[in-house]
């Protein structure tokens, strides 16, 4: 509806008329990158790799759900394969947007569930180069976005949209993205700090059709001061495989059900 | 011979001579704009040296900064106010704008990761990362701060008033510019609260600006002292401005030349125009001679050649010994010294051929009846000086056995101060006592776990062994042996992490804060810990396989003997508690301890080198063995005593008085090189070869302490007074150099002319029986 709405007044305005807003090309990005389908299952392998080359593996399933519209409440929960003195522990959030995350944590070596404040989304997700902003979306209208310029990226017609945090709560000044404009995926996303220097490079490094979804199948981040990195790569990635409810629950964090966690 | 027709050729075409030597040094002139410091003592060992690579290695493993500056923040009635933590936010968020700061890895109150739990809820967060709004808040604050262990000694003082901020740089950060950024960002909080901004870049920084002070000022005062000096010797500006254009000259000479092949200008190499313009001293004995000869000759020319017939063997010898002694430096291994000892060995040479072509050049300009009015105050036999240095001589050549008696008890107290001479570097206390380093080090110390960072690196030989509770016991065992140590002020490492969040999950009650007992619980915590943590807080203690952990000894001092306090504490522990892991250590104060070993074992083997090619050279020189062994022995008397003052006085046997000690061989050795040679040649100009007569030698040997000896002295004299600016310097190595060269000069002047006259009339029979 207010979509319609939207192109009405753009219909209705003299100049750029037929152009897209920039809200509207990151709200689609949104609604491509992070809500496809009713739900989406993956196996996640992270590797970690430091400045001098080391490794780290992390390796999880994840599942999600979604509640209502693009933007709307997500469900997630990840199950934890790797490191193996970490295989059983369990992590579900509840993002609502507007408002703190809630997420619990399984630990089983004391068989225990604990809830985990969700101060900082800013904060490394598991170590890696990820912030969990980067693995549940950021809300659309905590930044001010603008169109800088269209341009070919990796043979994809791209918007590049300059976002700027309203607050000054981040940790990273403004951010560049390269948003595809057939697939409205993010191809690349460029962080500068708040000198205005680039340190840390989001890459779409591979793009598969899954039951119709377009999805990011493998992706890096970059620091750039840091000089470390880490990979992402989604296998088994499938959508509106009919999660129900009751998964999101105390009770399956401690015993995930077998079927969703092959 | 070659060097007589230079001085012929320098007489005969003194403008020439002139011209060149002046065309030269506006040649090395042009060098100098392209001038770079180091004052990183880092660089004092190559970046290929053992130690540097396995700490450049163990930075990386565990994403370690190089360079690291703390900011304190005291305040009499306690940080833990609205005013005072609102500063230290404001602050903070200032700092992390600034170019080069490593803002990600800042750590501060409102940015170090706290883990707490809250109603059951978890939280792994930065822990203030805004002011407290509440009184509830505040005491949430205090509390965490008080119960969390990682905290105490770190980021806040056990009396709740001081605080830090560590700043990390990136690599290849300007240490100075960002220091220099966050005093304006602290200045402008202001007081009451008081700040100290410390740190390695900050110390290296102050060091590197007062070096070019002293380089820029304290040289040119030591330079116009001398001038002042040798006016009221010799009573002409023109001669004492030639002595100075000498010394110019081949300061000139060797600073450009450094420059000019690419050297960057080290704290060793900025003594360099000091020294040179002590060792340009030595010209002093044409400049006496001179005098000495004209009054006889009256002839300008003929005085200046004779001059140099007479004095240039010894002046030669002097200085091959003094560039010898320096050259020597060239064989150590730490490279600031090797390339200070080319300079100052390529300046003396530079000096001498100055000596032997620009100075008798400039003699033919001066006018003869200045010369005649000045002369004539030159008399061996009437002068005040000569009569003293006369009186000396003569106490020892009369009185031989009381002389040696004397020397003998001096001997033994020097032996007994030597034995006392505690090994020792301290970089901090480079900073004079009450400079803004020091004091900032000293209030840091005071209040928080130490300034001073070193590591000890434990390694399993399996992955994952860390995570294992033996492993975590085995460390925690060490750390608390370690801080038992006086040095120590504070421990750190995985096992602290994994010790509260036990306690956390445990609802908080401490009788958690263990070691968990299973592999799987601990690998779930740190795991845990990761989820919300910065990646560096774990990645700084412990590396990515979990094989080697990293645990971090804040130690009170830079004394280099503390690490080895820490290091010895470990072999024990390891000795007592055998286990898996193997322990290194590593760090800044790894590095200090290092250096300060093979500084000093470099020093030794220097000292030793110089001291048998010294003797060499003496040996050629006198034609024989035991007139060098002779010359000898005020020198090494010398040396001895000083070392024997150190001992007495308590001073650390540090850095620059190993340096020194092998310097000041070169320098010393320089008096019996003269008087020798004079006392030698007087006896077979005067009398016949062979024994000479009791008599006949005691008249010999007051000549020489009255004639060369008063170049000696005035050589010593205007030495002691150039170097005793130095005494004025900001940064105490420079101070310990002006000290010792003082002392060193006078003293072997002094030994000079009285135990040589003594020493030969007692060992007369065995020192001319072999001619």
């Amino acid at each position: 509806m207010l979509r319609y709405l939207l192109l009405l007044v753009a219909l209705l305005l003299p100049l750029n008329s037929f152009a897209i807003t920039p809200e509207e090309v990151m709200k689609s990005s949104q609604a491509a990158f992070l809500y496809p389908g009713k739900d989406f299952k993956a196996r996640v392998v992270m590797r970690l790799v430091s400045k001098s080359g080391s490794e780290r593996a992390r390796e999880l399933t994840m599942l999600r759900k979604n509640y209502g519209e693009t933007g709307g409440d997500q469900k997630y929960f990840m199950y934890f394969l790797r490191p193996a003195d970490v295989k059983d522990m369990a992590f579900m959030v509840y993002k609502y947007p507007g408002k703190d995350d809630d997420r619990w944590l399984f630990v089983p070596a004391l068989n225990m569930v604990r809830r985990i404040a969700a101060q900082d989304r800013r904060s490394s997700f598991v170590g890696s180069d990820f912030t969990y902003e980067d693995v549940s979306g950021r809300d659309i209208a905590d930044d001010t976005h603008e169109i800088t310029k269209e341009e070919k990226f990796g043979g994809s017609e791209s918007y590049v949209v300059k976002s700027t945090p309203k607050a000054g709560d981040t940790d990273y000044g403004y951010k560049l993205s390269w948003i595809d404009k057939r697939t409205f995926l993010p191809l690349k996303e460029e962080y500068y700090d708040k000198r205005g220097t680039l340190y840390k490079v989001f890459t779409a490094e591979e793009i598969k059709e899954i039951k119709g979804f377009p999805t990011v199948v493998k992706r890096t981040m970059k620091n750039l001061q840091s000089g470390h990195s880490t990979e992402t790569v989604f296998s088994k990635v499938d959508y509106n495989i009919g999660i129900e409810d009751s998964l999101f629950t105390e009770r399956y964090l401690k015993q995930p059900p077998k079927k969703w966690l092959d | 011979m070659k060097k007589f027709s230079l001085v012929e050729f320098s007489v005969n075409h003194p403008k020439l001579v002139v011209v060149i030597a002046v065309l030269i040094t506006l040649g090395f002139l042009t060098q100098f704009p392209k001038i770079k410091t180091d004052t990183n003592p880092k660089n004092m060992l190559p970046p290929t040296s053992d130690v540097r690579v396995w700490n450049d290695s163990v930075d990386e493993t565990f994403g370690l900064y190089e360079d690291t500056i703390a900011v304190g923040i005291t305040s009499d009635e306690g940080v833990l106010n609205e005013r005072t933590l609102g500063k230290v936010l404001r602050i903070t968020n200032e700092v992390l704008l600034i170019e080069g700061v490593a803002a990600r890895d800042l750590n501060g109150l409102p940015t170090i990761t706290n883990v707490t739990a809250e109603a059951g809820t978890l939280k792994v967060a930065p822990l203030m990362a805004e002011l407290p709004k509440s009184v509830a808040e505040m005491e949430r604050l205090k509390k965490d701060l008080t119960e969390n262990p990682l905290f105490t000694g770190r980021v806040i003082s056990a009396d709740g008033k001081t605080t830090a901020i560590y700043i990390p740089l990136e690599e290849g950060a300007n240490g100075k510019a960002i220091a220099d950024r966050i005093k304006e960002v602290v200045k402008k909080e202001g007081g009451p609260e008081r700040y100290y901004v410390a740190g390695d870049p900050v110390a290296r920084d102050t060091f590197g600006a007062e070096m070019f002070k002293l380089m820029a000022i304290f040289a040119p005062i030591a330079g116009a002292v001398m001038l002042l000096i040798r006016y009221l010797m010799f009573k002409d500006l023109f001669l004492s401005v030639t002595l100075m254009m000498d010394a110019m000259m081949s300061i000139i000479w060797s600073m450009g030349l450094l420059i000019a092949l690419g050297f960057p200008v080290h704290i060793m190499t900025s003594m360099a125009p000091v020294f040179l313009m002590a060792i340009a001293t030595d010209s002093m004995h044409i400049f006496n001679e001179f005098y000495f000869r004209y009054r006889e000759k009256k002839d300008k020319k003929a005085a200046i050649i004779e001059t140099m017939r007479a004095v240039g063997r010894p002046v030669r010898y002097t200085a091959l010994a003094t560039a010898v002694g320096f050259a020597v430096l060239m064989f150590m291994d730490i490279v600031p010294v090797k390339v200070f000892g080319a300079v100052v060995a390529f300046g003396t040479v530079a000096l001498r051929l100055l000596s032997f072509s620009f100075i008798p050049a400039m003699f033919t300009f001066v006018k003869e009846e200045k010369l005649k009015k000045v002369a004539s105050g030159e008399d061996a036999s009437t002068g005040m000086a000569s009569g003293f240095l006369r009186g000396l001589a003569s106490a020892g050549a009369h009185s031989p056995k009381a002389t040696a008696f004397i020397c003998i008890v001096i001997f033994a107290l020097s032996v007994f101060g030597v034995s006392r001479i505690v090994v020792n570097n301290n970089m901090v206390e480079w900073f004079k006592a009450g400079s803004s380093v020091r004091s900032a080090d000293a209030a840091l110390n005071a209040a928080l776990g130490g300034t001073s960072l070193g590591y000890i690196v434990a390694a399993a030989d399996e992955e994952e062994y860390i995570k294992d509770p033996e492993a975590m016991r085995q460390i925690e065992g060490l750390q608390r042996r370690l801080e038992k140590l006086p040095v120590v002020g504070k421990t750190s490492s995985v096992v602290d992490y994994v010790k509260r969040i036990n306690r956390v999950l445990h609802d908080d009650d401490p009788k958690y804060d263990t070691v968990p007992s299973s592999k799987e619980e601990i690998g779930q915590y740190l795991f845990l810990f990761s989820m919300s943590a910065k990646p560096s807080d774990l990645d700084n203690v412990v590396d990515y396989p979990f094989q080697k952990a990293n645990i971090w000894v804040q130690l009170k001092t830079w004394d280099a003997e503390a690490m080895r306090a820490v290091m010895k504490a470990v072999d024990e522990y390891k000795l007592e508690n055998p286990g898996k892991l193997e322990f290194k250590p590593a760090g800044i104060a790894y590095f200090n301890l290092i250096w300060n070993d093979e500084v000093l074992w470099d020093m030794l083997k220097g000292f030793i080198i110089a001291l048998v090619v010294i003797f060499v050279i003496l040996s050629f020189n006198f034609g024989s063995a035991k007139w060098a062994a002779i010359g000898y022995i005020p020198l090494l008397f010398t040396i001895l005593i000083i070392y024997g003052v150190v001992g007495f006085m308590g001073k650390d046997f540090d850095m620059p008085i190993a340096v020194l000690s092998c310097l000041s061989l070169g320098m010393a050795v320089d008096f019996s090189i003269h008087f020798i040679s004079r006392l030698r040649q007087r006896l077979s100009e005067e009398g016949p070869a062979g024994t000479p007569s009791n008599e006949s030698l005691t008249d010999a040997l007051l000549w020489t302490a009255a004639r060369p000896g008063k170049g000696i002295m005035r050589n010593a004299v205007l030495f002691a007074s150039a170097f005793s600016v130095m005494l004025f310097a900001p940064l105490t190595p420079y101070i310990t150099v002006g000290a010792f060269i003082v002392s060193m000069m006078l003293l072997s002047a002094v030994l000079t002319i009285i135990c040589l006259p003594a020493l030969i009339v007692l060992f007369r029979s065995r020192l001319f029986g072999g001619n």
